[in-house]
């Protein structure tokens, strides 16, 4: 599977990861009269994290629709309308709120177009966004993108970068499939080049960041970024890291992971969501039951968020999740002394 | 139980092959050790040995597309009893494996016992710790893991350790009185494949030359500026002579290029590989860019290079892209060598130990320390004249090292 | 309620009752078609599932047919329906081919779902029949996209939604009506009010005696009516579908009924008693509007006898060319996980 190296095309212009996913909405419905956003506050508010922004001003109230605080309803109404001709982009306020909808994502949207033997297609897009480190506790703050990779019929997406933001949501819009896109609160604000046009990032495909040959380290959202910055740091202390970026959780680029870990040796996952039954063990697996096993040269170690609820206290809050510090530290003992 | 044919590693940075051939067919009777396939990997062709002796069967197909290494591309189904095909002697021995045993079972540490069987090396062999990849390594190796000491936690055996241990192997070999097979490591196999490809068809010619060394010797004694001296490695004669040989090289294009197919291909850059033992395993780690940088530079590089191979942790992109190689045998008493040039570079040059030696100087015999400089060249690229003219700057270049930095 | 049940009160001097007289013969001779095709069908099901042809578990709408078959009657064909568990008659009566629903059930290639979805969740895409849905109240959601989907395509469909009474406790119920209603959406909830909810009465677990009373919180019409009266659904249904065409938004319509058999193949009828099964058989929607047709001359009893045989007719040729189409090929599993 083909993967890219960390720098997109070159792309002269700088927006925020907020900007970009709001680029790529504006040219999704400019382009195809089909698309439309709703969910709550996504109207004149511009959205809980003002990403749709100044759309409803653009596109008018019937094409970026204000709903009730009903997740399970308007979940629902996003598969029926994309089983019905259009291409709905759902905003859940926080990607909590996902419980409330769980029954229309996982029993409705993923299995209908198995269920009905082909006959219906449900392309529709989920923005959630999610992840800690914004001081909003334990029932907004939570990475709950493991869950959903684990049904069949869904697709994940978890974009780190602006450019990322832009082309994977650009690509969920095309998917006849429902599209969740796990965006980061944290990372709304960051910004990166971006190019002008309506590019694609296909789903699926995972990016090396950093080419390197003492240990691998995946991961995806914030936790790619961190990943990066760790391995800047590891290589002055002459451990070199290759950092890949997953941005898809389903499909997962397994080649990519696989074939790096072929040629490192060594194997760090590192993600939010909480560290048991996540990820970081479905990759491990996958991992352990390839032939890349018979390449491992230390246990393979996964750092995720601890076991518990997102607490309050931003010293705990820190502490619940990996931290760059913890990468590095992780991956050079990992390195250096053979197990994390 | 059927006995995997897998596609090997076999060679350090291979991470896929392509089998071009298959020696033998499905349902063939197979013998260990038979030639069963060749595969092409970046660097070469390579030989596949059956692993077992059985019947084949499952021979993956020819596809002109790489396969990983580890891949399963057949399998060998053993004889039904292993006393069919082999002397019956006692039930013990018809169930031994036909596998090879341990190259160096007479190098087993004291603390083991010597007559322990096959059946409790067994059973030891299945309480080592060990990685997966040491596991491979160890059967890519035929190296018992039980031999080896690991570094990693709790004693664990990491790929390293059986990599320091295989290269270990051939000295200890000579305290055996018995003659003994040892299978190649991946890095005497590469060395070996090329160089035997090198010698077998690259024409070579040699010239050789007396160079003196008196005024490069100066040159590299006298210190350094003084702010740069607390970390300042003292040159060695050997990058100082890439360093010369590198700006010679760049005003000799053909010495400086490689065959590709029926054309010279004439290098931009200069990237000087610098041949280096580590126990017994030949390595060349190249100097990049050579002209484009300063003795202190070169100097800091090599001793990186040098230490990545000691540690063997140098990487294949260290030892690829060279243009044209040096060889030193000084510092081990050899006055004069040729060498076999390292494809698909045009020459390399072989320099001698520095003697003291009596040549004539405005009529008079005096004392001067001359070293033999012996260039290999390809006779396809180059020929005598040019090859002479590269000689003949270099002395210059040695003897004149003027602005040496 | 219009007739006591099994009563011969009709009189051929009396002039018809006026959703009678609405109904052409035509009209009838269709409506009775179907009616008879569903119970003719969930007969011939139920025996064939009790010679375990069939495995898995099925929910028969027996006793309730005048209930689909009256709500649709006044569709269009490109009108859309979202149905139930206990779908096999809204699947008829939209128009479905009994002989795909029998090859769904026997999980067969060329069922309507490929055999993928079985009883459940049996779709006639192309029919409009966008899916019976195994989770209550599911399909709710799914209608208000429909409505959405229709409204923002400016297309003068309608969107029929069928639920049992025990659907109106969930919140899709309340979440669903109400986002129905403030975007007025051209849809029209059908809610069947078998009287249980599985096991449990209606009267124990919902706080007003009509689930048409709870329209009143959605400011939308809300309207009772003797499920098992054909003529009686069909003059409630028609002016709800033609206010959902006009614009005028949603209608909430509970046809009171009766499922003469158990919730599912496994139910031991514990929480009913014979003499209130006994009770409802006698207002069999069937026998009783034919006892009227004939009392006002409208159909000759041969007439009768002759629609009744050529749905049993169809329901056989059905059962046959299940049974001999071909199943599923195992290394077809996972076909239609996922859209191209």
């Amino acid at each position: 599977m083909p993967t890219e190296l960390a720098t997109p095309e070159a792309a002269t212009r700088e927006l925020s990861y907020a900007e970009a996913i709001r680029e790529g909405l504006a040219q999704a419905m400019q382009a195809d009269e089909r698309v439309f956003l709703f969910g709550e506050d996504v109207g004149v508010y511009g959205g809980a994290f003002g990403v749709s922004g100044d759309l409803f001003h653009r596109f008018g109230p019937e094409r970026v629709i204000d709903t009730p605080i009903s997740e399970l309803g308007i979940a629902g109404a996003a598969v029926g309308a994309a089983i019905t001709g259009m291409k709905p982009v759902l905003e859940l306020q926080f990607s909590d709120f996902v419980t409330l909808a769980m029954e229309q994502i996982v029993n409705q949207a993923a299995k209908i177009h198995f269920m009905f033997g082909g006959k219906a297609t449900v392309p529709m897009v989920v923005r959630l966004p999610g992840g800690s480190g914004t001081g909003a506790a334990a029932q907004h703050s939570q990475s709950l993108e493991a869950w959903f990779a684990h049904v069949p019929g869904l697709k994940v997406v978890q974009p780190s970068t602006p450019h990322d933001a832009k082309g994977l949501l650009l690509a969920a819009i095309d998917d006849p499939n429902p599209v969740l896109i796990f965006e980061h609160k944290l990372l709304y604000k960051t910004r990166g080049p971006v190019p002008e046009d309506p590019y694609r990032v296909p789903i699926g495909n995972a990016a090396v960041r950093r080419v390197g040959r003492d240990l691998t380290i995946v991961g995806s959202s914030i936790m790619a970024i961190r990943a990066a910055a760790a391995a800047a740091r590891l290589a002055a202390e002459d451990i070199d890291a290759e950092v890949i970026d997953l941005r898809s959780l389903r499909p997962l680029d397994f080649a990519t992971i696989a074939a790096s870990v072929r040629k490192t040796h060594r194997l760090l996952i590192v993600y939010e969501g909480v560290k048991i039954m996540g990820i970081g063990a479905e990759i491990s697996a996958m991992i352990a039951e390839s032939d890349a096993f018979d390449f491992l040269d230390a246990p393979i170690a996964r750092l995720g968020g601890a076991d518990v609820p997102l607490p309050y206290n931003p010293v705990l809050e820190k502490a619940a999740v990996p931290q760059e510090d913890d990468i590095v530290a992780a991956a050079r003992r990992l390195v250096r002394e053979g197990r994390a | 139980m059927p006995i995997e044919v897998i596609l090997p590693k076999v060679d350090m940075d291979m991470e896929d092959g392509i089998i071009t051939e298959w020696k033998v067919a499905a349902g063939d009777r197979v013998r260990q050790g038979q030639i069963l396939f060749d595969i092409e990997t970046n660097k070469s062709v390579m030989e596949v040995e059956a692993p077992g002796s059985g019947v084949i069967r499952d021979l993956a197909p020819i596809t002109g597309e790489p396969i990983a290494v580890g891949t399963v591309v057949g399998w060998i189904d053993a004889d039904g009893e292993a006393g069919a095909t082999l002397p019956a002697s006692t039930a013990d021995a018809a169930a031994v494996p036909e596998s090879a045993p341990a190259p160096i079972d007479e190098a087993k540490g004291p603390s083991r016992p010597v007559a322990a069987s096959e059946h409790a090396a067994v059973a030891s062999a299945d309480s080592i710790r060990a990685t997966p990849l040491a596991r491979r390594a160890a059967r890519m190796l035929d190296v018992d893991l039980a031999q080896i000491a690991g570094s990693g936690p709790a004693g664990r055996i990491v790929e390293k350790d059986v990599a320091a241990y295989a290269a270990r192997a051939p000295e200890r070999a000579t305290a055996s009185v018995a003659d003994r097979l040892i299978a190649f490591n991946p890095v005497r196999r590469i060395v070996a494949h090329r160089l035997a490809e090198s010698a077998r068809s690259v024409p070579h010619f040699f010239l050789s030359a007396q160079i003196e060394m008196g005024a490069l010797r100066a040159a590299l004694r006298r210190p350094g500026p003084p702010e740069a001296a607390p970390d300042r490695a003292p040159p060695s004669v050997t990058v100082a002579l890439a360093y010369l040989a590198g700006r010679v090289l760049a005003l000799h294009p053909l010495l400086n290029a490689s065959i590709e197919g029926d054309a010279v291909r004439l290098h931009t850059r200069v990237h000087v590989g610098v041949a280096i033992d580590d126990q017994g395993d030949l390595f060349v780690p190249v100097l990049r860019d050579v002209p484009s940088h300063t003795l202190d530079e070169l100097t800091r590089d090599f001793a990186r290079l040098r230490a990545a191979v000691r540690a063997r942790e140098i990487v294949p992109g260290d030892m690829r892209g060279g243009t044209f190689t040096i060889s030193n045998l000084g510092m081990y008493g050899v006055d004069a060598f040729t060498a076999i040039i390292n494809p698909p570079e045009s020459a390399i040059l072989a320099i001698g130990r520095t003697v003291d030696t009596p040549v004539g100087r405005d009529g008079q015999v005096v004392l001067r320390p001359m070293a033999t400089f012996t260039l290999s060249s390809d006779h396809r690229i180059v020929d005598g004249v040019t090859a002479a003219r590269f000689i003949a700057d270099l002395r210059e270049a040695i003897e004149h090292p003027e602005g040496l930095s | 309620m219009a007739s006591l049940p099994g009563s011969r009160t009709a009189d051929a001097q009396a002039p018809e009752r006026a959703e009678l007289a609405a109904l052409g013969d035509d009209a009838l001779r269709v409506a009775l078609s179907r009616m008879h095709l569903i119970r003719k069908f969930e007969e011939t099901a139920e025996a064939s599932y009790m010679r375990g042809l069939i495995h898995g578990t099925m929910h028969l709408s027996i006793g309730q047919e005048a209930s689909a078959v009256g709500t649709t009657l006044k569709l269009e064909r490109d009108d859309y329906i979202l149905s139930t568990h206990r779908g096999h008659g809204h699947c008829i009566a939209k128009g479905a081919d009994p002989a795909r629903m029998f090859a769904e059930f026997f999980g067969k290639e060329n069922g309507y779902c490929r055999g993928r979805g079985g009883s459940m969740h049996i779709a006639d895409v192309e029919g409009g029949n966008l899916g019976a849905n195994g989770i209550v109240a599911g399909g709710l959601p799914i209608a208000v996209g429909v409505g959405m989907s229709i409204k923002a395509q400016k297309q003068h469909r309608v969107c029929m939604v069928f639920f049992g009474d025990g659907a109106t406790n969930e919140g899709a119920f309340h979440e669903s009506l109400n986002m129905a209603s403030i975007w007025r959406l051209p849809i029209v909830f059908v809610c069947e009010n078998n009287k249980y909810g599985m096991s449990m009465d209606i009267a124990r677990a919902m706080a007003v005696p009509n689930v048409a009373d709870r329209a009143s919180s959605y400011a939308i019409p809300g309207i009772a009516v003797d499920g098992n009266d054909l003529p009686a659904v069909v003059a409630a249904a028609e002016p709800a579908i033609d206010l959902a065409r006009r614009g005028g938004g949603p209608t909430l319509l509970e046809c009171k009924t009766y499922r003469l058999r158990g919730h599912s193949k496994s139910d031991r009828n514990l929480y009913r008693t014979k003499e209130e099964i006994e009770t409802w058989r006698d207002k069999d929607a069937i026998r009783r509007l034919e006892h009227e047709l004939v009392a006002h001359n409208r159909f000759a009893e041969t007439e009768l006898r002759a629609i009744e045989e050529a749905a049993h007719k169809t329901i056989e040729q059905a059962l046959e060319f299940a049974k001999a189409s071909p199943d599923p090929d195992p290394a077809q599993l996972t076909r239609d996980v996922y859209a191209d």
